[in-house]
């Protein structure tokens, strides 16, 4: 009997071809979450399996895994049937509950016994030697998975969820863009989970913005890192543009137009950077510049992906995944960022297009686009340090 | 780095460094303890005890506790003498413009059920003799009015007020001395009792005393030990004290020269300032303190100008730290009945000896090159 943590892939089994790549790629996002410790990791069609010493204190280490749906506390054992009883007796008593049901799929069709026979066999044997429990097929206390494969046999009655999604890397890479607030660190986490590795921009506007405002992202991603180990920031000097883009636009078409040039030089960095497309933490309807007529303005610059993961959440939803990844409580540090610092008494919500095109056709921005995109300042964020 | 914050806090004395490092090395003991060493120790902190009753002259009338700084002795003798004077009467006075720790712990006594009276300043920015006779009454058992307010530098005439108190014997004058000792001679052995921090007289952050009348029994705030009278339990940081006390010491002989000093950066400030009215409008009284001025910005936002200058190397102080979420004013400059506007965008730029002619130059420098470059938000 060795103990293992048995680790299923869950959507990823739907897919054919590519199904190598990203095994491979979750294998070396394991073993990086596993820096450090002592492990053996070992792969086969279905699942990872980690073997080690203190599996208990590895498994946290995984859950924030992005490509990972289940880890199970399994028992591996040879194909002989006592001893599989055995096994699933020892699962039982270990997960601590007093009603069961086993469940058993035997992709080894060579095996004697069918997958029913084999629940049947082991669930006697667990009424016969496990005191005062009894079976509830319905809903029971523990499901004892017997997987019968062809070389060995796998127990388990212990399984957590993983993070879920794919193999961070596996995806491809956005250029995701930080403001500092709550929102755009939740956006994050949400792609990061689903295995979208991130680059980051933030845009500064000294001194309308406070140099702790970098800072505070910084320490967003340093959050961040738990699921990516390093996160490149840009950090965008934006001031002339903002202070142009104020002077062209005035008060009511301010936000429409600046969101629209962030929007220009994030493109322009993440096309720079191998970027497939840029990520925002815009939920629609949540402010004046978030409308779905505000979006359409703003969008219209460019035809490149822009994925909004928070587009339809609640900010009460978005405040409770911030609080439960730990970015909140640095959101709310009352610095200011480049969408504050301009606000104007009364934004346009529903900005029209001509307008817009008129007010860009009054003053030369392209170059002043350029300078952001060139002169963006490159920190690393995570790492060695 | 030109640092005019001082009224925030101050750079450190050599001396006081010194002082810390020498009692922290050599007399570590405990004060409480019966062996040498704690004899050792008891010595040097009743040598600080000395030291901070003789510079003030007052050794004969007046106590003293070491405490974390003012903020902790205002609670300790506001709260103190609130709890123990209940039988006499329960109406409190104190201002509108004084420090939160003042201003808090009154409204705490408040929702205890005490008559708490909150006085306006009006645009003197200190509580005049006569609103706080109209305040005064036969319950009162406690005033407490600050000698130098901390954003304006508003002076209060403090022997006017006890000339007020005085008609009452029931009632105790405490006042907030933290922006004045060191820097103005004040009729400390008038007052019931007085606070101060040592940090912005150029010693440690974490040290404050509070002096006090020897006929005054006051309970403990916390409990736990006999140290500091019983009123303030936990072992004592004799360091600290000590160090406070050399730095008070300097302090208080090199006043008159430091604060002739102050007066003459103070001034070329304010003839700056009157020469952009465009830009600003000094919020400070016409009779203040030296050592700091308030100005309000006219078309600027505070926290903008500030950064703008931090970005610069210069240090100055707007009440609110740089944020559009959190409606942040001067409840001082509120109080002195001047505009919301006006108080949210209020800045404050504070001297300590150290400060030079050519550190207001860079202000100056600096601020006319902001004034430029910033857009007008307002």
């Amino acid at each position: 009997m060795r103990k293992s943590l048995l680790i299923h892939y869950g959507e990823l089994s739907t897919k054919g071809k590519n199904r190598e790549n990203f095994v491979e790629s979750l294998a070396k996002n394991i073993r990086h979450a596993l820096k450090g410790r002592t492990f053996s990791l070992k792969r086969d069609y279905d699942h990872i399996r980690i073997y080690g010493d203190e599996l208990e204190e590895l498994l946290p280490l995984l859950l924030d895994v992005s490509g990972i749906n289940r880890i199970s506390l399994a028992y591996e054992c040879g194909l002989d049937m006592d001893e599989m009883e055995q096994t699933a007796l020892f699962a039982y008593k270990e997960s601590g509950g007093t009603s069961f049901k086993v469940e058993t799929s035997r992709p080894n069709k060579a095996f004697p016994l069918q997958s029913y026979e084999i629940s049947k066999t082991i669930g006697g044997y667990l009424l016969s030697h496990a005191e005062g429990s009894k079976v509830d097929v319905h809903s029971p206390d523990v499901r004892i998975r017997t997987i019968v494969s062809r070389k060995r046999c796998d127990i388990y009655a212990k399984t957590f969820a993983g993070a879920g999604g794919y193999p961070l890397g596996s995806l491809g890479k956005a250029m995701m863009m930080l403001s500092g607030g709550i929102d755009s660190p939740v956006a994050a986490y949400l792609l990061l989970r689903r295995g979208i590795a991130l680059e980051c921009v933030h845009f500064a506007a000294p001194p309308y913005t406070s140099v702790e405002a970098v800072e505070k992202v910084t320490d967003l991603l340093k959050v961040l890192n738990r699921f990516e180990a390093k996160i490149r920031l840009h950090i965008v000097p934006f001031t002339a543009l903002q202070l142009k883009i104020y002077e062209a636009a005035g008060d009511s078409y301010a936000i429409t137009i600046m969101r629209r040039m962030m929007t220009r030089i994030a493109v322009g960095l993440a096309r720079r950077q191998g970027c497939l497309a840029i990520a925002t933490g815009e939920s629609i309807g949540q402010v004046a510049s978030q409308t779905l007529q505000s979006l359409n303005v703003i969008n219209d610059v460019t035809s490149f992906p822009i994925i909004r993961p928070l587009a339809a959440y609640d900010k009460t939803a978005t405040i409770e995944i911030a609080k439960k990844i730990g970015t909140y409580d640095i959101s709310i540090r009352p610095h200011e960022d480049c969408c504050t610092i301009f606000t104007p008494r009364h934004p346009v919500t529903r900005p029209k297009m001509d307008d817009v095109l008129k007010i860009e056709k009054s003053f030369d921005y392209q170059s002043l686009v350029d300078e952001c995109i060139e002169k963006a300042e490159l920190r690393l964020i995570g790492g060695e340090d | 780095m030109v640092y005019l914050d001082n009224a925030a806090t101050s750079r450190p004395r050599e001396e006081a460094i010194r002082a810390y490092e020498e009692v922290s090395l050599e007399h570590f003991g405990n004060p409480s303890s019966v062996h040498g060493a704690g004899y050792d120790a008891e010595r040097y902190l009743r040598k600080a005890r000395d030291g901070v009753l003789s510079s003030f002259a007052v050794s004969s009338t007046h106590k003293c506790v070491f405490t974390s700084g003012a903020s902790e002795a205002n609670n300790i003798f506001i709260t103190g003498i609130a709890h123990r004077f209940h039988n006499r009467g329960n109406r409190l006075i104190t201002s509108l413009a004084e420090h939160p720790s003042v201003l808090r712990c009154f409204l705490a006594l408040k929702e205890e059920g005490y008559d708490v009276v909150l006085l306006p300043v009006g645009e003197k920015g200190a509580v005049a003799p006569e609103e706080l006779a109209k305040a005064m009454n036969d319950k009162t058992i406690l005033v407490s009015l600050m000698g130098v307010n901390n954003e304006t530098g508003a002076l209060s005439d403090l022997m006017g007020l006890r000339d007020v108190i005085r008609r009452f014997p029931k009632c105790f004058f405490h006042s907030d001395l933290t922006q004045a000792v060191g820097k103005l001679d004040e009729p400390f052995a008038l007052l019931d009792a007085f606070t101060f921090s040592g940090h912005k007289i150029g010693s440690l952050k974490g040290s404050g005393a509070l002096v006090y009348r020897k006929t005054i029994d006051l309970p403990p705030l916390l409990h736990g030990g006999e140290q500091e009278g019983g009123v303030r339990p936990g072992t004592v940081d004799v360091a600290s004290a000590y160090a406070l006390s050399v730095a008070l010491a300097l302090a208080r002989k090199e006043e008159r020269e430091n604060g002739e000093k102050a007066a003459l950066l103070r001034s070329k400030l304010v003839s700056y300032l009157l020469s952009r009215p465009d830009e600003f409008v000094i919020n400070s009284p016409f009779e203040s303190s030296p050592f700091l001025l308030s100005f309000s910005l006219l078309k600027k936002k505070a926290a903008v100008y500030v950064e703008g200058l931090s970005e610069k190397g210069i240090y100055v102080s707007s009440v609110s730290a740089c944020s559009s979420k959190r409606e942040n004013v001067s409840s001082v400059v509120l109080a002195m009945g001047l505009s919301k506007e006006r108080a949210a965008h209020a800045v404050r730029v504070s001297f300590a000896p150290y400060n030079t002619l050519e550190d207001i130059d860079a202000f100056i420098k600096a601020s006319d090159e902001l004034l430029k470059g910033l857009i007008n938000q307002r």
